[in-house]
């Protein structure tokens, strides 16, 4: 973001005069409303600071609600306070001036010498220029805080004053605003007689600009009073009034001055005033900022703290985060998602009942005035809403106004028509964590009350379809629509841009048909292959095979490019296809899946952007069919073991715990050897926890050999269709080691974790090894080791998803407004070079292959 | 200079006739390129001087490309 035209800014404070001067009223009634619930002169919300009632009218300026922008007040305070924001800068005046003199405790030569230092900041050009540096251009050069730090380290020493050669008591602020003089409170007025006398040029080193700002200012004399419109009060069902927060404070403060005036005029004694104007201190304090540091909060009757000023702005739910960088927006839309395997990764499906509520501006000109018209005239459905005339005026279609609106229809007119199948809207789900969490899609106005996507764009949008929503938006202006068309659609996205593979592949059910379609001697009688391709649209038959069936892959190849030539490598050997037939090997997950995706991203380097989206719709649409043809059901069948498997795991489940009792052993005896950098307690526990977590992989091996090729959860969890192997392995054979914080668990109860075992037990049983699988059931000491892994677990998972947020939030803020420039350089907004060639290679993966290409040219 | 020296990139001290030709091809005045402070290990090796610039041949594992530095009073 670049910021045009303006010059400079500056901030001062501002001082009392200036507060009574643009002050409409001065306050003096701590109330709002007398009985009559009219508003009392002079308090709070006296006519004179703007109106909110409707009826009433502003007695400063005659307006009314509406067109009233308020007034500020003030109130005098009877005794002055300090400002709690600018209290620290106070103690550095005072620490770096006399106390008698209230001159900067520097000699006229000991400036200069500052100026010595000052100099080396200035650069090349400016150092031909006399050495002796005005004070006003030093100041300057450095930046306040710079000229702060210095005087203040250089004179919180001094002791003695240089210029009447008084000595310098020690000062001492406790916060938020109590400053003391040898040990002794000073008061608010005696700090601002101080501050009033430190002469003009003095302050100029301290980088204060004398002719906007005295210090003295920095303690409050009038306190300025906002209008009404910045702190409405709120008309409750009952007719009760119920007040701002800001209100409510300012009224307390007005209620403690008028009390302190009324002590001194009644000649009260000291210690009752100075009570008193300690706690207009704290209400003042208070109400710029509620949540000072060293004082206690204050509090709504409800005990509900109130929300001063600070606490306006401040933070994520403050004004500048939330109602100025957070905008809401129109044309936009919000429903459950679901999936649609017949919509392609290109296309939206939108209910009717969005539909008809988001509009597209149609811009009227003399060639497309018939259609603007046919929209215009028609009553249901894809009609016209609005009507925007050049001058801006929006008129609403109506069964009465129609005709008159068809009358004077003309160029220059904006129609606002519902939106139809084929408008491009902005699909996003949040987190939005990269660019491809918003795309643009091609509406398609479907039946039902959910917006559907083709399942493979629910993985770049990290969706699933528990109940996830998803937000919509329809760009308005044709920059934003051609924009959209010609980025943001989904099949220009297809490739990564961290690794320039496909994102955008198929998944689970798809998978595993595609798997069991192209696996070989996979034969289909010609009902089941016709229907198949009929899905996908081909109306021919391949090649027929020797037994008059046709085979998956010859099925699958009708969905192929029909120049396509591909050699590459799946899970299980190599996959051929020559012209577009596929010859050898099987389509899975290097191919078509989230690992590699060769086929896919051959098909987008040869084919286009287009030819990806068609066959992803195809490939999908084709492997359900085969999925469902084929069936493919888990049950708890797959999970069962036969007996000698049982007795096999009883076995792995022994040894290993044997093997570990026996480092045990060695332990115990002494025998056992330290490994490199570690003591002996955490040698043993290393050896132990490693040989325990080798049970899970012997289990798995001998899971593996009992297989058959009919259990669908193994097939499943190795295409890597759904699950995987260890949960396989947990369900069937053994949970084994849990952990926490990568050991085995050992907190709780002194020497173990639950009382149940012996004191200092280091067997593998009490540490968390679990011989039971999900299928048997856990024993309840099983149970609680399991627990304890898995809140584990979910911990870990929690925090790091929130440091990761944070850290997103921080790099997005921080590089927002870097671009890539023509020369491949990165710049910031302002052109400042950040990098001289983008990543230090220049490279755009998803351009990888384009780049290679153009190099071999 | 704590760093083993095969791990920091070759430093050297850019001439005026191609700091010119630099600012023009970036387009941009001296300021706007990446600063190093004067008190660098490596700027002080070249006794480089606050508003000469800087230029770092970086041999990534990805690629050679030069960077620039220019060098500030610190």
């Amino acid at each position: 973001m670049q910021a045009e035209g303006i010059d400079h800014i500056k901030f001062t404070t501002i001082s009392p005069d200036t507060i009574r001067k643009l002050s409409v009223a001065k306050l003096i009634v701590p109330d709002t409303y007398n009985e009559d619930g009219y508003p009392i002169d002079g308090g709070l919300v006296d006519q004179r600071l703007g109106v909110i009632d409707p009826g009433l009218k502003c007695k400063t300026c005659g307006g009314r609600a509406k067109t009233c922008p308020g007034h500020f007040g003030h109130i005098e305070l009877v005794r002055s306070v300090i400002h709690p924001e600018f209290a620290k800068t106070i103690y550095l005046l005072l620490q770096s001036t006399c106390s008698t003199c209230h001159r900067l405790l520097l000699t006229e030569s000991q400036v200069k010498d500052i100026g010595a230092v000052v100099k080396t900041f200035v650069t090349a050009e400016e150092e031909t220029e006399p050495t002796t540096v005005d004070i006003t251009t030093l100041t300057s050069t450095i930046s306040e805080q710079d000229s702060k730090m210095l005087l203040v380290k250089k004179l919180k020493s001094v002791k003695k004053c240089p210029h009447c050669e008084a000595a310098q008591p020690k000062l001492k602020l406790e916060r938020p605003t109590f400053f003391y003089v040898n040990g002794n409170k000073i008061k608010p007025d005696e700090i601002r007689d101080w501050l009033s006398k430190i002469p003009d040029n003095d302050l100029r080193l301290y980088g204060i600009d004398p002719t906007a700002t005295r210090p003295e200012w920095f303690v409050l004399t009038t306190l300025l009073v906002p209008p009404v419109n910045v702190r409405p009060s709120i008309t409750l069902e009952s007719g009760e009034r119920s007040e701002d927060d800001l209100t409510h404070k300012l009224v307390d403060i007005m209620r403690i001055n008028q009390r302190l005036e009324q002590d001194i005029d009644a000649g009260a004694p000291q210690i009752i005033i100075d009570d008193l104007w300690e706690l207009l201190q704290y209400q003042v304090t208070t109400y710029f900022n509620n949540e000072t540091p060293g004082i206690p909060v204050a509090r709504h009757r409800s005990t509900r703290p109130l929300k001063t000023l600070a606490q306006r702005l401040k933070g994520k739910e403050g004004r500048l985060r939330y109602n100025l960088s957070g905008k809401r927006v129109n044309f936009s839309a919000r429903t459950v998602i679901s999936s649609d395997a017949s919509l392609t990764i290109d296309q939206v499906g939108i209910p009717r009942r969005i539909a008809e509520n988001l509009t597209l501006p149609i811009y009227v000109t003399l060639w497309n005035i018939d259609e603007a018209k046919k929209y215009l005239e028609s009553k249901e459905y894809p009609s016209v809403i609005n009507v925007i005339l050049p001058g801006g005026i929006r008129k609403r279609v109506t069964d009465v106004t129609r005709d008159e609106l068809l009358k004077e229809l003309k160029p220059g007119q904006i129609l606002e028509r519902q939106l139809i199948d084929g408008d491009l809207a902005l699909f996003n789900r949040q987190p939005t964590l990269h660019r491809i969490s918003i795309m643009a899609h091609t509406v398609k106005v479907l039946p039902g009350r959910t917006m559907r996507l083709h399942v493979s764009v629910a993985y770049p949008y990290n969706a699933d379809f528990d109940g996830d929503e998803m937000n919509l938006h329809v760009p308005q202006s044709l920059e934003a629509q051609a924009e959209s068309r010609y980025l943001m659609q989904p099949h220009d996205q297809v490739l990564s841009p961290r690794d320039g593979r496909p994102i955008m592949f198929i998944e689970a059910d798809e998978l595993i048909g595609s798997y069991e379609l192209t696996k070989e001697d996979k034969y289909f009688s010609k009902d089941d292959a016709c229907r198949m391709l009929a899905a996908v649209g081909v109306y021919e038959l391949p090649k027929a095979g020797k037994n008059g069936k046709y085979s998956g892959r010859s099925i699958f190849s009708m969905i192929l490019p029909k120049d396509l030539n591909l050699e590459a490598k799946s899970s299980d050997g190599k996959v051929v296809i020559k012209n577009g037939e596929l010859i050898e090997g099987i389509v899975d997950e290097k191919l078509v899946g989230m690992s590699g995706g060769a086929l896919i991203l051959k098909i987008f380097e040869n084919y286009g952007a287009k030819a990806t989206r068609d066959f992803l719709l195809n490939i999908t649409k084709l492997a359900l069919m085969a999925a469902a043809a084929m069936g493919m059901t888990v049950s708890v069948k797959d999970y069962y073991n036969p007996d000698a498997l049982n007795v096999e795991r009883a076995k792995i489940a022994d040894d290993v715990a044997r093997k570990a009792e026996s480092i045990l052993e060695s332990y115990k005896q002494g025998k056992l050897e330290r490994l490199p950098g570690y003591t002996r307690k955490e040698t043993l526990e290393l050896l132990v926890m490693a040989q325990l977590e080798e049970a899970r992989r012997i289990a798995e091996a001998a899971l593996k050999k009992n297989v058959t090729v009919e259990n669908k959860a193994y097939l499943v969890a190795k295409t890597r269709a759904r699950g995987n192997i260890l949960n396989f392995v947990q369900i069937s054979m053994l949970l084994g080691q849990q952990s926490i914080r990568g050991r085995r668990p050992s907190r709780g109860f002194a020497g173990r974790v639950i009382p149940y075992f012996k004191k200092n037990d280091k067997s593998p049983g009490a540490k968390g090894f679990i011989r039971s699988s999900f299928f048997d059931g856990l024993l309840p000491k099983e149970f609680y080791m399991h627990a304890m892994g898995s809140r584990d677990s979910a911990m870990t998972k929690s925090l790091v998803t929130a440091v990761g947020g944070y850290l997103q939030r921080r790099l997005i803020n921080a590089m927002q407004d870097f671009y890539v420039g023509k020369d491949l350089s990165v710049r910031d907004a302002s052109g400042a070079l950040v990098q001289t060639l983008y990543g230090g290679d220049g490279v755009d993966p998803t351009k990888e292959k384009m780049a290679q290409e153009q190099k071999a040219k | 200079m704590a760093a083993p020296r095969e791990l920091i990139p070759e430093h050297e001290l850019v001439s005026e006739s191609e700091v010119k030709k630099l600012v023009k091809d970036y387009n941009i005045p001296l300021e706007k390129f990446p600063k190093m402070v004067a008190s660098d290990p490596q700027a002080k090796k070249l006794n480089a001087q606050p508003g000469q610039l800087v230029k770092i041949k970086r041999h990534d594992p990805t690629g050679k490309y030069t960077y620039y530095r220019y060098v500030v009073q610190g």
